[in-house]
């Protein structure tokens, strides 16, 4: 792969899945603990925070280690306007000793946030959601976000070595997380931009 | 606890040479593509997959297209310390690769190993596609 020409901060190497969930101190987090928690609050719960700050990364994480122990999970996104239906399928398709896991939960009308975590219950399946706020469902985790959290994202996208401090400084990283208010995604736009930026803006000087 | 357990997993080494040193091509032109696959350890592999594709790099939604795809799982291909192997294609008309500013076009030659053991490694190698120049900065001067 031509690395020079390669933006580290592009989608295919950002997208929840691609980096491993990290906490606000940008320790890798500890799935197996959240497992433990999960069961015991009996298999439903919420993973709350703000916009961009690694809510759907944690809940791919999570989904993929409840299907490494064996367990059916289906993924559902909960947006656009057959969201609630999609859900209630999801649940009645896995049945049993399975978990559904749902993204953006709070997108699904206060009739469905309400009914849907009892149907699961019926049905005995779990229930994994991302939201906003907090709601009935017990929280897993909070999800929030460091200007460390954002650097240490940086130092696990490729080829960091080459441009991380010359093409894009921790003034910038510190910089593009203070104008975004902790939104991680929209910092890591930011950077893709500065990233983009910068590297042409030598390559023209070279040539 | 086994040997095979106790050694480190290293990658292998996949080497891809294409007929164009340069790997400069222009729609429609034959590529073709030479792999070795080296540095197993002594696991067998299962199977290659052999693909040749497009797909956009950007901040935004993705795309992708497979143009060429096929599996190698004959076992008298696999000999256990080094495979190697070749594959062509004949390039369509688009999309060219292109180098824009929010979204990037790139051909690619992929070469994935399956080992007996459920391990697999994927090796990528991007090729241009055609002439289309890269987009440029501009800068705005405000009035």
């Amino acid at each position: 792969m031509n690395a020079s020409r390669t933006n580290p901060f592009s989608t295919r190497f950002t997208r929840p899945g691609r980096i491993a969930p990290l906490d606000g101190g940008g320790e890798e987090v500890d799935a197996a603990a959240l497992l433990v928690r999960l069961a015991a609050v009996g298999g439903a719960a919420a993973i709350i925070g703000p916009h961009g700050s690694g809510k759907t990364t944690l809940l791919g994480h999570l989904a993929d280690a409840i299907e490494a122990t064996g367990v059916t999970v289906m993924r559902v996104r909960s947006r656009g306007r057959w969201g609630a239906t999609n859900v209630l399928f999801a649940l009645v398709r896995a049945g049993r000793a399975a978990t559904v896991c749902v993204d953006s939960w709070e997108c699904l009308g206060p009739v469905a946030r309400n009914t849907l975590p009892i149907v699961a219950r019926m049905l005995g399946c779990g229930l994994l959601v991302t939201m906003h706020l907090q709601s009935r469902l017990p929280v897993l985790a909070r999800c929030r976000t460091t200007a460390a959290l954002l650097e240490r994202i940086c130092m696990t996208l490729p080829g960091h070595d080459a441009w991380y401090g010359t093409v894009i400084t921790p003034d910038d990283v510190e910089a593009a997380f203070a104008r975004h208010r902790g939104d991680i995604r929209e910092s890591l736009y930011e950077l893709y931009d500065t990233f983009e930026l910068r590297s042409r803006t030598v390559e023209m000087r070279r040539s | 606890m086994s040997d095979a357990q106790d050694r480190p997993v290293v990658s292998p080494r996949i080497d891809v040479q294409f007929d164009r040193p340069q790997r400069r091509y222009q729609a429609g032109d034959r590529v073709v593509v030479r792999y070795t696959i080296d540095e197993c350890q002594g696991d067998r592999i299962h199977a290659v997959e052999q693909s040749m594709l497009w797909y956009t790099e950007g901040k935004g939604e993705e795309d992708l297209g497979v143009h060429m795809f096929r599996r190698v799982a004959d076992p008298a291909m696999m000999p256990p310390r080094a495979a190697v192997g070749d594959f062509f294609a004949h390039l369509p008309r688009s999309p060219l690769s292109y180098e824009g500013l929010i979204v990037k076009v790139r051909w690619c030659v992929r070469v994935r190993v399956f080992f007996e053991g459920a391990r697999d490694y994927v090796s990528e190698h991007v090729f241009e596609v055609g002439d289309v120049p890269p987009a440029r900065v501009v800068h705005m001067r405000s009035t």
